[in-house]
């Protein structure tokens, strides 16, 4: 197993070295910086889904005092080059990819379309500029619904395209799907839907651009998941090259999937900068958050299941329409992830999967924490559906049909295979620390007396990574690079492309590189947010537990082999003898010989030419580059016990509890937060969030007046147990969590309230369900 | 322009100030105190929490000009000397935060509602602080380290 | 909550008020330039807005008023602060009259025990305001002339028969609540007139209150609420008062089902015939938080809950 000397800190839940400067309001957020000459920008955007811009009159918000700049579409577009969204760009989406300006020019495309920015003294000038500007719009009609993009002779929303279909339809098929479905018992349909809803993170996205002319450098202080990214994103947009921009990155007050790459704000900002030659910052406010900054989930599928009846789910076939919104980041990309991961961890053996992406006047469709979670919530919808109609236990039909963990692992009919899953554990340990025979005869008793108590089962796998291809990892989500390098003072440097965002990086990587190097954890540093100084890398996908874990503790392992090599000709003793305790290197079982790792690093670093020796390497410092090791999946089981108030509609969740098996431990404190996180915006989802739009595109929620977010009194105590895991690698079984809390959350809870609205003959295809929502589900059902 | 004086962790600042200028952005802009953070700036997250004259505030809710001659905590004003309050090290000790932008805002008002309700429970907690949005935590660990805070001071 | 003007949940479409009709506007956050004036007394707050009367909006606790302007839905050209309006902070209990100056603030009249002893329904409606950081600033009278008829307040002063003063340069006047809520954020206030006092008639030994609401969430602004009072004699229902937030564009007395209260025995059968006269005359507003007829089936519910708690507390209190 590992070789960690003394584990003092890996499996702990240490203190956070991010936590001094968080608690004292000493974090550094976009917003929080100032440079000499700093102006503000405010956006003039739409308020029409669907238009053609007539004219952009700027005169009068030119002539206010304190505006320096009024920048059109136009402008912007003299100034930069075409191309299409930079994250696209990045993860290539294979379908057509509609090239669009940083601000609209002949049309605006969603209500919050940016069509001019403002630069003044101060935001409070800009915004009253931007009332100054006149817009003459031709309103045309709106494409404002899924349906309607899909119709034919639907306005489209690119010319260049020809209609709003953005990613054309594609079937495929895994299996024998006609075989299954001739010969199954029974065939059941459903319609389930899920909503739009969006990331919400508490700090907007935001930058500030300083260009220098004499130098011609760019420097970009972002909020991103990845300096990297937004590097190559505004280097090809402007048309200078990557190595004179410069992005930076401090803290970041959350993001889940929002602030990757460079939106089309942050772009015209930069661009603004170099016009200027001052720099401009903007940092969205909460209307523009909500309106404009982007927003997921909204997709809709039709389901066939081939089902035995006995209760096994022999194939699924799916048709998935996506809706992208206006201008195209990611949507298109997300149903090839739900295709492969429908199946999750049961024994499916047939699926047929096809899919449509369409554009509408409304907001981007952007990564939101696990993109992909509407596989999970079709599946543990559609067995609770099943199990209903068979007469079967929610428990009982997914213990039926999980695949049993084999030597070699079961494989996906999609592909990949199932090593190291132990959903069946997380099903039954979470079945018996809410022991549902008792909840039962409680839920009888409380029928009885008018009160509706459910329960809901799901589970879930996620690719955290995952295992690993055959081809390997490839790309921004692919290989993970770091740095590490023992400094002059005996600090470990470790330099990753990671970019914390409330991930706790600084802590749980030095916990890692504390152990495997043999350091007290303040003597290991985490540099980030530096694209001058810090490797390719992305925080996103669940990836980071694995990939930089490993990075850290291979790379240290390295870094500790160079630096005990060079010990080795200052101590005048084999490398094989010496270890490193504490900060101090010696002689294994002579404390006396001790040196502090200080004075050999400066040796190292201050020595002339050849001073050791022409072959003693003294440069203390390693790239490492990890695969992955034997990745696997994370996943779990979760159980919601709610009760409904069937007079108002309000949901009250009585107990929550999580089984979640995520490899090994780095931090148990930081894994549980982010389980209890990615649950609260699950439960958000289900309860309280929803991005609407009316029939013409208006958006309805661009406030938290109207977008809810839950509060303390929403989310309940959350119980988690983290299963003893099949450890599949030699040295690094961390395994991601960042996002599962979301994903299987939303089917938990709903499966919950359905169940709880049995006696009422309640069916439920839908994943938001507000108070007046469900009262119109109880009434429906009534009549029908 | 109105001038204004205002106390802000015990030291007297002015300024000069346009009477449309919120408490929050007087004391991020004006004050160089970036540690209030601005999260809705229509009264709903509670991230620009402050205490005036003893009372949680919220600070994109007051005008600056509304603040003269007030006594102003923020943030900064918890821990001089950088040593931390009794209620932040118990959150340092309860992992209560993640991405941090929420928190100046809870420390805020947990420190104005422990000062009122020291004994207070679980639940009067989670009502208390029902007015503070966190979007990375799901609250559970805020709430033991505001609990765990009260614990510690009634057990001296 | 809606803002003026505003198709509820809606923002795309709305057009600021006193800016031109090409000012469409999505979602600024800053406030627009307005000019200030922080009268130290009260006749100079009064003349003030005898001067400025429509073009100007007086700014107490600013918890509903300045969120409209950082949205640049409210446009006033002058701010009238009467934060420095001490005058006007004060609560007394006299001659079965319990009065509280406009300035006085939510939470001040919250931790006051001459109102909880004196008026118990407002005492049990105070801590469901907002959350106590905005309660920390509101003002008693600020909630009363911004009038929003989601609010907790308008609903209390609507079911018991307040009284609200304002002071104009030709002297005081007295509005009783049935007569003080227009419309939506409409007030019978002249536009020279400034708030300066509530008053809620004490209530008397056989009296049981309990104000109820259904939010999204704690601390929200209801999407329906009902302030409840009962008073028993010998075991039957002397007096009953009820009033709705939430239910329209004002706050609403369900006065069909008081009258068919008065002379009944508290039940089960009682409260729901109550509840169904109540719902009967209400055609709510339909918004994102819930159509009309959710409101309604709401509002029946509260009926049959509040007459319950009401009932309960009658029993206690006696």
């Amino acid at each position: 197993m590992a070789s960690i000397a003394a584990e003092r800190y890996t499996g702990a839940s240490i203190r956070r070295s991010e936590d001094p400067r968080i608690l004292t309001g000493r974090g550094r957020y976009v917003d929080d910086l100032k440079l000499p000459g700093m102006l503000h920008a405010a956006f003039v955007r739409s308020p029409l889904a669907h238009a053609r811009v007539l004219a952009v009159d700027v005169s009068a918000a030119q002539a206010l005092p304190g505006v320096a700049a009024v920048l059109t579409g136009a402008d912007l577009e003299a100034m930069t080059v075409p191309g299409p969204d930079p994250l696209l760009a990045m993860m290539g989406g294979g379908g057509p990819m509609p090239e669009y300006s940083l601000l609209a020019t002949d049309k605006v495309r969603f209500v919050g379309d940016p069509v001019a920015v403002v630069i003044a003294e101060s935001r409070y000038i800009a915004e009253d500029g931007c009332e100054l500007v006149e817009v003459d719009y031709d309103d045309l009609p709106p494409v404002a619904s899924a349906a309607v993009a899909l119709a034919a002779g639907s306005p489209p929303l690119f010319a260049n395209l020809g209609d709003n279909i953005v990613g054309p339809h594609k079937r495929h098929e895994f299996g024998d799907v006609a075989g299954t479905f001739a010969r199954a018992d029974r065939i059941a349909e459903f319609r389930i839907d899920v909503h739009r809803q969006q990331n919400v993170p508490m700090e907007g996205r935001g930058c500030v651009a300083s260009y220098d002319a004499g130098s011609g450098h760019l420097t970009v202080h972002a909020a991103t998941q990845g300096v990297h990214v937004t590097r190559m994103g505004v280097a090809m947009r402007l048309g200078i090259e990557p190595e004179k921009v410069h992005v930076l990155a401090g803290d970041i007050g959350g993001s889940f999937g929002l602030k990757i790459g460079a939106s089309r704000e942050e772009l015209a900002v930069a661009a603004a900068s170099r016009a200027l030659g001052r720099p401009v910052k903007w940092v969205e406010d909460r209307g523009e958050n909500l309106t404009a900054s982007g927003q997921a989930r909204e997709e809709s599928f039709d389901v066939r299941a081939a089902v035995s009846n006995d209760g096994d789910l022999l194939g699924l076939d799916v048709t998935m329409v996506i809706d992208t919104g206006s201008y195209p980041v990611m949507g298109t990309m997300v149903p090839g992830i739900v295709e492969a991961m429908l199946p999750g961890p049961y024994k499916l053996a047939a699926l047929g999967f096809e899919s449509t992406a369409v554009a509408t006047n409304k907001a981007s469709y952007v990564a939101y924490r696990g993109p992909w979670a509407s596989e999970t919530f079709v599946r543990e919808r559609v067995l609770d559906l099943l199990a209903r109609d068979l007469g079967l236990d929610p428990l009982e039909i997914r213990l039926r049909n999980v695949a049993p963990r084999t030597e070699p692992p079961a494989t996906m009919i999609t592909g990949r295979p199932l090593v190291g899953v132990t959903t069946k554990e997380s099903l039954e340990r979470v079945a018996q620390l809410v022991d549902i025979p008792a909840f039962r005869r409680r839920q009888q008793e409380e029928r009885a007396r008018g009160r509706y108590l459910g329960i809901g089962l799901a589970t879930f796998i996620e690719a955290a990574p995952g295992p690993r291809s055959p081809g390997g990892p490839e790309g921004p989500m692919g290989m993970e690079s770091m740095r590490l390098r023992l400094e002059e003072d005996g600090i470990v440097t470790l330099f990753t492309g990671q970019m914390p965002h409330g991930q706790s990086h600084q802590t749980t990587l030095a916990q890692i590189a504390a152990d495997e190097f043999g350091v007290p954890f303040e003597q290991v540093r985490v540099v980030v947010g530096d694209s001058d100084v810090v490797p390719f890398g992305l925080t996103g996908g669940s990836r980071s537990a694995t990939m930089t874990g490993g990075a850290a503790l291979h790379g240290a392992r390295q870094l500790k082999v160079k630096v005990l090599d060079f010990a080795s000709h200052l101590m005048e003793a084999s490398a094989r003898d010496l270890e490193i305790i504490d900060g101090q290197v010696l002689v294994r079982g002579d404390p006396a010989s001790a040196i502090p790792l200080g004075d050999v690093a400066r040796q190292a670093w201050q020595a002339a030419s050849g001073q050791f020796g022409a072959d003693v390497d003294t440069n203390l410092e390693v790239e490492t580059l990890f695969d992955g090791g034997e990745g696997g999946w994370s996943g779990g089981s979760h159980c919601a016990i709610v009760e409904v108030d069937v007079e108002t509609g309000l949901v009250k969740i009585e107990r929550y509890v999580a089984v979640e098996d995520c490899g090994a431990l780095i931090n148990p404190a930081v894994v549980e937060g982010q389980i209890r996180g990615g649950v609260a915006q699950g439960i958000g989802a289900v309860l309280l969030e929803r991005s609407a739009y009316d029939e013409d595109g208006n958006y309805q929620s661009s406030t938290f007046m109207d977008y809810l977010l839950p509060t303390a009194c929403d989310i309940p105590r959350i119980e988690i147990e983290h299963l003893e895991t099949v450890p599949l690698d030699e040295d690094v079984n961390f395994r991601g969590v960042g996002e599962g809390g979301m994903i299987v959350a939303p089917p938990a809870l709903v499966n919950a309230i359905e169940d709880a609205l049995s006696p009422f003959g309640v069916r439920i295809y839908e994943q938001h369900l507000p108070p007046a929502r469900i009262l119109e589900l109880i009434a429906a059902a009534d009549r029908g | 322009m109105v001038d204004i004086a205002v106390t802000v962790n015990g030291a007297t600042r002015r300024g000069s100030v346009e009477a449309r200028k919120t408490l929050a952005d007087f004391l991020r802009d004006d004050l160089d105190l970036t540690g209030t953070h601005v999260g809705c700036e229509h009264g709903v997250c509670g991230a620009c929490t402050v205490i005036v004259d003893g009372r949680a505030v919220r600070s994109c809710l007051m005008l600056a000009v509304q603040a003269t001659g007030s006594d102003v905590t923020t943030i900064e004003g918890l821990a001089p000397d950088g040593e931390l309050s009794p209620l932040q090290q118990a959150m340092w000790d309860s992992h209560s935060f993640q991405c941090g932008f929420c928190t100046p805002g809870f420390v805020m008002q947990a420190t104005a509602f422990l000062t009122a309700h020291p004994e207070a429970d679980e639940q009067q907690v989670r009502e208390a602080l029902s007015g503070n949005i966190c979007r990375c935590t799901g609250y559970q660990s805020i709430i033991d380290g505001v609990l765990l805070a009260a614990r510690r001071s009634r057990e001296g | 909550m809606s803002w003026p003007g505003r198709p509820a949940g809606n923002f795309a479409r709305v057009k600021s008020r006193g800016a031109s009709d090409d000012a469409w506007r999505v979602v600024p956050m800053k406030l627009p330039v307005v000019a200030y004036e922080a009268p130290a007394a009260l006749d100079q707050a009064v003349g003030l807005l005898a001067e400025h009367q429509d073009e100007a909006s007086v700014l107490a606790g600013g918890q509903s008023l300045i969120p409209l302007l950082a949205l640049r839905l409210a446009r006033p050209a002058t701010l009238i602060d009467i934060n420095g309006l001490r005058e006007l902070s004060w609560i007394s209990v006299a001659d079965g009259w319990l009065a509280i100056g406009a300035m006085t603030r939510e939470y001040e009249a919250e931790e006051s025990q001459p109102v909880a002893a004196a008026v118990p329904l407002l005492a049990a409606a105070l801590p469901l305001i907002g959350h106590e950081a905005i309660r920390s600033r509101g003002t008693i009278g600020g909630s009363l002339a911004h009038a929003d008829p989601a609010a907790e307040l308008p609903s209390v002063a609507l079911a018991l028969d307040a009284e609200l003063v304002v002071r104009g340069q030709s002297g005081d006047r007295v509005v009783p609540a049935a007569e003080w809520f227009e419309g939506y954020l409409t007030t019978s206030r002249g536009p020279d007139e400034l708030l300066i006092e509530v008053r809620f008639p004490a209530a008397g030994p056989a009296t049981g209150v309990a104000f109820l609401e259904v939010a999204r969430r704690h601390g929200d602004f209801a999407i329906v609420g009902l302030a409840a009072s009962l008073t028993l004699a010998d075991g039957a229902i002397s007096d009953a008062r009820l009033a709705f937030a939430g239910v329209s564009d004002v706050p609403v007395r369900a006065a069909e089902a008081e009258a068919f209260l008065v002379g009944e025995r508290p039940s089960s059968d009682v409260f729901e015939e109550a509840a169904r006269l109540a719902a009967a005359g209400l055609d709510p507003p339909a918004d994102l938080h819930g159509s009309s007829e959710y409101r309604k089936k709401v509002a029946a519910t509260l009926i049959r809950r509040g007459l319950r708690a009401a009932a309960d507390d009658a029993g206690k209190r006696r």
